[in-house]
């Protein structure tokens, strides 16, 4: 095979995913053959985490005129200008916030 | 002295000769303004003027297309982000900013860094400047050819499993892979948040360690980041004594690149009276059976964004088949049912290996290791090759991912005028060390 881009099929995508746990069969058979009994967990399983949510960045005009034009929003300005079909999957949009799609996640 | 004015104009010029005309590179997606940036340009030269300009005055610097330039698109190289605009300047970019850089514009690259070779991108595949019908080496390769090809004095590119290094090989320039946490990720599009970091690429290792000073450093916005000690710039050019060289035992089958290392280690060896002691690292032959289902399961995790919902088309629905081969076999080995395998136990000899590096460092007490950067010599483009011999193309540079070290890629020498690089790997933030060791080096071939 070569590795040129090109588009992939669902018949290729099923060919891909076997070959890939064919590879990773693989090499995870080799892995065993490491004496890894005397590795310790730290850092290799947590039991909790240790993130500490904060309350997040105030983003100003710019980013959110940015952020909202790469979104998508359906019969937004950056919509209805685009020629290609990227929005099949976008949500609605009430202002400046996004609607969620209830159950759709 | 040349000024930034003229050193863009100068690069400008060849790129519209011989990027998408004349040698056809391929090397950038995106240029910046042209109006816009002759003007950033008659800034600069100003301030050098006033003598208040910043540390990289002068300099023109490309971007990888995975690192946020606000205004610029961050595509990936793929049809999945492919009218994506950064929102932001990611840190790296904020700080070459601040320091004068001028940045050119986006580069070339293997679709979401998925790729040895450049030739993944879904916007064609980046040539060779040194041999234009073979690859230029990836995932970073219009930033490896962009450098080489005389279009820019630098490059940012990023290193998962040798990114920077093996493009900079086949490419005959410069490029560092910083200390794992040495250089903040924020406005990185991941590949393996546990492997990657953002690196220079130079046409020389001075203009690779000053990218470098200024790139580096804790930041609040990536948590894991640090600050690392102070680079001198200036001792950078000493030569560096009583140095003991660890040269990588590795056997590679193409003996002609291991011979060309080897005589150039000893010619330092010879030259400046360092040591030499063969140093064997357990398990590094397990490298890539270790990495593969890291970034396999990292990757399928962070591109689960790539809905369609937020930044345009659903990645299975447009990405290469690279791409889709790692988050097909990232869900595949992530599920449940497979628990303690696979990642856990790909963990587990990451740990291993570093202990392994860390033991040579610190017990042999080696300065560095060298070994050739790439083990074989670049395939032509569209070439047929497996998939273990794509993966294979990292060997060498894979380790010191695992490992978190610092390693650089510096030419070596050429093989059938096709260039090879030489890899030094030194333990964690012993970049000065490492960039004292490649300028050494690098000075043999300039007498």
């Amino acid at each position: 095979m070569d590795f040129l881009w090109h588009a992939v099929s669902e018949k290729e995508k099923e060919d891909i995913k076997k070959q890939a746990k064919a590879i990773m069969d693989s090499f995870s058979k080799k892995l065993e053959r490491a004496k890894i009994d005397k590795i310790n967990e730290d850092g290799i399983e947590r039991k909790e985490g240790e993130r500490k949510e904060g309350e997040g960045e105030e983003s100003d005009s710019s980013f959110r005129e940015g952020m909202f034009s790469n979104f998508r929003i359906k019969d937004s300005e950056s919509d209805s200008k685009s020629k290609n079909e990227d929005f099949e999957h976008a949500p609605n949009k009430n202002k400046g916030f996004i609607v969620a799609e209830k159950g759709g996640w | 002295m040349t000024s930034t004015v003229e050193n863009l104009q100068r690069y400008l010029d060849e790129i519209k000769k011989n990027d998408k005309q004349g040698k056809k590179i391929n090397a950038f997606l995106q240029l910046g303004d042209e109006k816009k940036l002759l003007e950033e340009a008659r800034q600069i030269d100003e301030k050098i003027k006033q003598k208040k300009a910043g540390k990289l005055a002068g300099k023109i610097i490309a971007v990888k297309a995975n690192i946020n330039v606000k205004g610029l698109n961050a595509s990936c190289a793929s049809k999945t982000l492919e009218n994506y605009e950064a929102t932001y300047d990611a840190s790296v970019i904020s700080k070459i900013k601040k320091e004068d850089g001028l940045i050119i514009g986006i580069t070339n690259m293997d679709e979401f860094a998925c790729g040895s070779s450049g030739e993944t991108s879904a916007f064609g595949p980046c040539k060779n400047p040194q041999a234009l019908e073979l690859i230029p080496g990836g995932s970073s390769s219009g930033s490896a050819a962009s450098v080489s090809a005389g279009f820019c004095d630098m490059a940012l590119g990023s290193d998962t499993g040798g990114s920077i290094r093996n493009p900079a090989s086949h490419c005959g320039v410069v490029g560092l892979k910083p200390t794992y946490s040495s250089v903040s990720r924020y406005g990185l599009i991941d590949l393996g948040m546990s492997l990657d970091q953002i690196g220079p690429f130079a046409k020389n290792v001075y203009d690779c360690a000053l990218l470098f000073d200024v790139i580096k450093g804790k930041d609040a916005k990536d948590s894991i980041s640090q600050d690392s000690k102070k680079l001198d710039l200036k001792e950078v050019e000493k030569i560096p004594k009583g140095i003991k060289v660890g040269v990588l035992d590795f056997k590679i089958s193409d003996e002609r690149i291991q011979t060309l290392i080897d005589n150039k280690i000893e010619q330092a060896s010879k030259k400046y009276g360092w040591q030499i002691k063969k140093i064997k690292i357990d398990n590094i032959d397990l490298a890539i059976e270790t990495y593969y289902p890291l970034v396999y399961v990292e990757f399928f995790s962070g591109t689960r964004k790539f809905d369609g919902r937020r930044y345009g088309k659903r990645i299975e629905n447009s990405a290469g088949p690279e791409v889709i081969r790692r988050i097909l076999g990232g869900s595949e080995i992530s599920k449940a049912e497979y628990r303690g395998r696979y990642y856990h136990l790909a963990l587990k000899v990451k740990k291993l290996i570093e202990e392994e590096f860390s033991k040579a460092f610190k017990k042999e007490k080696v300065d560095c290791i060298i070994s050739p950067t790439v083990p074989r010599l670049p395939h032509k483009i569209g070439e047929t090759i497996s998939v273990e011999d794509m993966y294979g193309y990292d060997a060498l540079t894979i380790p010191s991912n695992l490992a978190g070290n610092c390693a650089i890629s510096i030419p070596a020498g050429k093989i059938n005028n096709i260039p090879v690089g030489l890899q030094i790997m030194c333990d964690k933030f012993q970049e000065q060390k490492l960039l004292e060791i490649a300028r050494g080096i690098e000075k043999m071939g300039e007498n």
